[in-house]
């Protein structure tokens, strides 16, 4: 029984984590196509990679709207977070319900609503655009996480800086923000992954030669078979696998998924 | 009013109405969309979906895959977090961080790493015909099998997560308890372990089955335009033939889809804190 068990893991594991091994070594290939086990290793792909224009500027504005969006998101969201939890706000169930209604509606209708009926009729960029809806798509997140590290936060800490004479603005940010920290770090984290992996919501928010990361591999892989894709993924799986260890040495990132 | 009141409501202002405004008020008009025609309000978009064969085919199979996605993953779940918790705390560690990690990397990168093992010439049909298993290689890319494999492994994570942390609520005797009573093993999974987790399977069953009814990645890759899905089709008819009335159509199917699941998941959550 033990023995079954251990070996049903293992194949689970396999079948989770294997596509990434053989997608490394797909990218590490020095033929000319995509194939496994791959013809000969070298890093001419990995080299390709940074080579290729468009993905050096899709990979520019992913990471700009991931750190910019997150950020945004955050700005709105701690606020909006501390006022559910400390103050009787009326309506407060019905305001939290419209704070996480983006988590609740698929991301491609969030991109085809956004073209049609804000990008279209107000002539807005498309860059602005992919900002509000990642940002919109954000908030949701910085709300739960920020909320639950104030709901481990004893209120009276607070009240006691103020009758030790502080203003509440004081108090929020010499006494709560830095408590709250490690939550808002997370969320930080928690949130740049989401807006750097989405795709959905930003397929129909492209222009000519504005796409993000994601959605220009999509564009790509369609007109190229090449190992270029591979060594990209390859490289993306390690930029998460490094910020996800990163950040749960720093903070226990797993105590906020 | 009082001057917590006006505080409280000043600092929740600006994120509300950012998500009214920026968010709710276009997807809000999106969704009427689907509800005119030229001759103004009327049911005509959906009735002209649901009559068009292909249409239909779509949605079938969307509902189709996200179905049995869900109910193949419930029961690979259920045998994974069993096996998991009956390992030492340090492999359990180690194994939930293997659960976690494929969740943080990049949809793309995960589903073209199916498109290097099933295709054509790819691993698994190399591995097949150096073995002589088959003469031809097998055509599974851009089938519904490919699409089913993608899915399962992008949500299984989903599942078990949530089926692991209500199986470590589970009491501790239970199991040997129905062990020494003679129970079976089915007879203990049915009448007890299943019972007593339902609150995760619930959880893990609605992140998998609206997952997979609202992906895009998955099916674009895998499936291509031979196997399409809601959200493929979606895309397929505003890029290619700016078909508004559909897409709105598939909007409405979606979101519903969507809130229906998400009002389930509150609805449990809700009766099991009036239960304690």
């Amino acid at each position: 029984m033990k023995l079954a068990g251990h070996l049903f893991l293992a194949a689970v594991m396999l079948f989770l984590i294997g596509p990434f091994v053989i997608i490394c070594f797909a990218g590490l290939s020095a033929g000319e196509s995509l194939a496994f086990p791959p013809e000969g290793l070298s890093l001419r792909w990995v080299i390709r990679v940074f080579e290729i224009e468009s993905f050096r500027s899709s990979f520019a504005l992913s990471l700009a709207l991931g750190i910019g969006a997150t950020l945004f998101a955050l700005i709105l969201g701690i606020p909006a977070a501390y006022a559910l939890a400390r103050y009787d706000v009326p309506g407060g169930e019905a305001i939290r319900n419209v704070l996480t209604a983006p988590i609740i509606v698929p991301g491609i209708i969030v991109g085809l609503a956004l073209l049609r009926h804000l990008v279209i009729p107000s002539g807005l960029g498309v860059r602005l655009a992919l900002f509000l809806a990642h940002s919109a798509l954000l908030i949701p997140y910085a709300v739960r996480v920020v909320s639950a590290s104030l709901e481990n936060l004893r209120p009276d800490i607070e009240e006691a800086a103020i009758l030790l004479g502080t203003s509440r603005i004081g108090a929020f940010l010499r006494v709560t923000l830095p408590n709250i920290r490690n939550g808002i770090m997370a969320a930080f984290i928690i949130g740049f992954i989401t807006s750097f992996n989405e795709v959905p919501a930003s397929l129909f928010l492209t222009g000519p030669g504005v796409a993000t990361l994601p959605v220009d591999m999509l564009l790509y892989m369609e007109f190229n078979f090449d190992p270029s894709i591979a060594a990209l993924s390859g490289l993306l799986a390690l930029m998460s696998l490094t910020v996800v260890l990163v950040a749960e040495r720093l903070l226990g990132l797993s105590h906020y998924v | 009013m009082t001057d917590t009141r006006r505080a409280g409501l000043m600092l929740i202002a600006p994120a509300t109405l950012f998500i009214l405004v920026g968010f709710l008020l276009p997807v809000g008009v999106l969704l009427s969309g689907a509800f005119r025609t030229d001759a103004g309000w009327s049911l005509g978009n959906f009735v002209e979906f649901f009559t068009t064969p292909l249409y239909l085919d779509v949605f079938f199979r969307t509902f189709r895959l996200g179905l049995t996605v869900t109910a193949v993953a419930a029961v690979l779940g259920y045998i994974t977090a069993i096996a998991i918790t009956e390992t030492s705390p340090s492999w359990r560690g180690r194994l939930v961080a293997l659960l976690v990690l494929p969740l943080m990397i990049s949809p793309v990168a995960r589903t073209y790493a199916w498109l290097v093992i099933l295709g054509r010439t790819g691993f698994l049909n190399t591995a097949l015909q150096t073995v002589g298993l088959t003469d031809e290689p097998l055509r599974i890319l851009f089938t519904e099998t490919a699409v089913f494999i993608g899915l399962i492994q992008l949500f299984f994570p989903l599942m078990v997560l949530p089926l692991l942390s209500s199986l470590e609520n589970l009491p501790r005797d239970v199991i040997p308890a129905g062990r020494v009573l003679g129970a079976s093993w089915f007879a203990i999974f049915w009448r007890v372990i299943l019972p007593l987790t339902r609150e995760g399977l619930v959880v893990g069953g609605t992140l998998t089955f609206v997952g997979s009814l609202t992906a895009y990645v998955t099916p674009a890759i895998l499936g291509g335009s031979k196997v399409l899905m809601l959200e493929t089709l979606l895309y397929q008819r505003v890029s290619v033939a700016n078909d508004y009335a559909s897409a709105g159509v598939i909007a409405v199917i979606l979101i519903a889809m969507s809130i229906a699941t998400n009002f389930l998941l509150k609805r449990i959550a809700t009766t099991r804190r009036a239960a304690r």
